[in-house]
């Protein structure tokens, strides 16, 4: 079985759910987009070239002392299950998980820290932590990009900033997100009409494994759109605005389903939803997200459901697809895969 | 305006771009066909709106961007300007320099702004490098060099020879 994923904490301290709001907003993740100066972006770059920027990356990361511990991956050294894990953990993307030319990533040990190397741009710096934390995150992430790029030299221009492979992340190469759990907005049929305001506000929305991706168990990722003509911090502060009042607005809105007749509704689907996570013997991914999203909801409105949203939190990760076959030590089929997830569950809300 | 991809009639609402084995596909659909092909994965109509046309960029280049003439290309990687409007992605660093009259213009409707008002960085250029690690890059470059001359490929050469004097200041 893998030996990269045996090597990884079976808990990440992102998912504990510490922090503010941590029934509303999962984590924070504060990323810089960095290219290196005399090389060509990856798309363009030789495989060669790419090994140059790969090793170069990876001894700054391992001089900046912030990876002690850490794990310092070449992608084309892990398995299909191994780099779905590493996505699974928001380390890498997807496509940087099907690239086969030279890339990698370093991964602090407790997976605060991480670079993905030659993914879209050369160098991926990202800060995550657990519950609403955007001005923490913003310092952790500044740091690691100081350490860097005292090693290696930035591409950086004084009229465009921080130079990048796509013009949409020149300039601050910064992306702030908030992954958000809008379970009631998303029941009462709001997200459209929130998801529209929210364009107007410099803001965008994508699924949980960013952009591309599904919307699933009503996690949505908020972020900038824009990073270049305003500081990092007017960056922050906007994207900290917008998530207060959706913050606000989820608040409502469960409010709203906790009254007149709605409330034994919600109720309803609650423990409905508490009762299939609890007894059911197969369990896909996408129906385990559906059902944990009301439970979720429902020990945030006070309703006893046996567990804390750590293991809330925790259960999302660990009953992920590649989590799952990690788990149990071989490959499964989804089948497999259904049976042991419900298993598994089972063991936790029992 | 685009048409749904799926029942080509109503206006596409929904952008789709998903990377599948390196491969980006895109797909407009209309919220009905969206929600059709959402089913069982909790798609909400609206989960990839107007703000997520950002993140397209093909077709959000070739609507949008400036023209310009046939030959302008990069001095540093030679990429064509053309190119880019094709993929929406730059060469190299220097990209920024050769074509920087239709990115100001391209960046004030992606960022509405075109001057960068972050953090400053002067680490790049006085970086110095250990003395083996420039010998072992000016190794490398003279054989890339090498392999240039020999394909008669003279502005290769060239941006090879301007790499390598580069290089030779970066130690100390």
């Amino acid at each position: 079985m893998a030996e990269v994923i045996k090597s990884f904490r079976p808990q990440v301290t992102w998912a504990n759910a510490r922090g503010a709001w941590p029934d509303m907003i999962f984590s924070t993740r504060v990323r810089f987009a960095r290219n290196l100066a005399g090389f060509p972006f990856p798309n363009r770059a030789e495989p060669r070239q790419l090994a140059e920027i790969r090793r170069l990356a990876l001894a700054a990361a391992r001089d900046s002392g912030l990876f002690s511990r850490g794990h310092f991956l070449k992608t084309e050294a892990l398995s299909q299950l191994e780099k779905r894990f590493l996505v699974e953990r928001h380390h890498i993307s997807h496509a940087l998980a099907a690239s086969v030319l030279p890339s990698g990533a370093a991964v602090a040990n407790d997976e605060d820290l991480s670079v993905m190397i030659n993914e879209e741009d050369h160098l991926r710096l990202q800060c995550l932590n657990s519950g609403f934390a955007i001005e923490d995150s913003f310092k952790a992430a500044l740091k690691l990009d100081s350490a860097l790029g005292r090693e290696l030299p930035f591409a950086y221009g004084g009229k465009f900033g921080f130079l990048t492979a796509c013009p949409t992340n020149v300039g601050t190469g910064m992306r702030v997100s908030c992954l958000a759990h809008l379970p009631a907005l998303s029941r009462l049929g709001r997200m459209p009409a929130v998801l529209e305001n929210l364009s107007h506000l410099g803001v965008t929305a994508r699924g949980i494994y960013g952009e591309g991706t599904y919307v699933l168990g009503d996690f949505y990722q908020i972020s900038n759109a824009t990073c270049l003509g305003r500081s990092e911090e007017d960056f922050c502060q906007n994207i900290d605005r917008v998530i207060r009042n959706l913050i606000r607005q989820e608040i409502a809105a469960r409010e709203e389903m906790l009254k007149g007749p709605l409330k034994l509704k919600t109720e309803d689907a609650v423990f409905r939803a508490l009762g299939l996570l609890k007894h059911a013997r197969r369990l896909s991914y996408e129906e385990f997200m559906q059902n944990i999203s009301l439970a979720r909801m429902g020990a945030a409105m006070g309703w006893n459901m046996g567990v804390d949203f750590s293991t809330f939190n925790q259960v999302t990760l660990l009953l992920q697809p590649a989590h799952i076959q990690a788990a149990a030590g071989r490959a499964l089929n989804p089948d497999e895969r259904d049976a042991l997830r419900a298993d598994y569950l089972r063991g936790k809300l029992a | 305006m685009k048409l749904c991809e799926e029942c080509n009639k109503a206006a596409a609402a929904v952008f789709l771009k998903l990377a599948v084995n390196n491969k980006v596909t895109e797909t407009h659909l209309c919220p009905a066909c969206a929600a059709k092909k959402g089913i069982g994965l909790g798609l909400e109509a609206g989960a990839f709106n107007i703000s997520d046309i950002v993140g397209n960029m093909s077709g959000y280049f070739k609507d949008f961007l400036p023209p310009e003439r046939k030959t302008l290309r990069c001095r540093s990687c030679g990429l064509k300007y053309s190119e880019f409007k094709e993929t929406g992605r730059l060469g190299c660093p220097d990209c920024y320099d050769g074509f920087a009259v239709q990115l100001t213009e391209l960046m004030t409707r992606i960022h509405g702004a075109s001057q960068h008002a972050g953090r400053s960085y002067d680490g790049g250029a006085s970086l110095k490098l250990s003395k083996s690690e420039v010998a072992r890059r000016l190794e490398e470059l003279r054989a890339d060099l090498k392999v240039a001359v020999a394909r008669e490929d003279f502005e290769g050469a060239a941006r090879l020879r301007d790499a390598m004097k580069a290089l030779e200041g970066r130690h100390g």
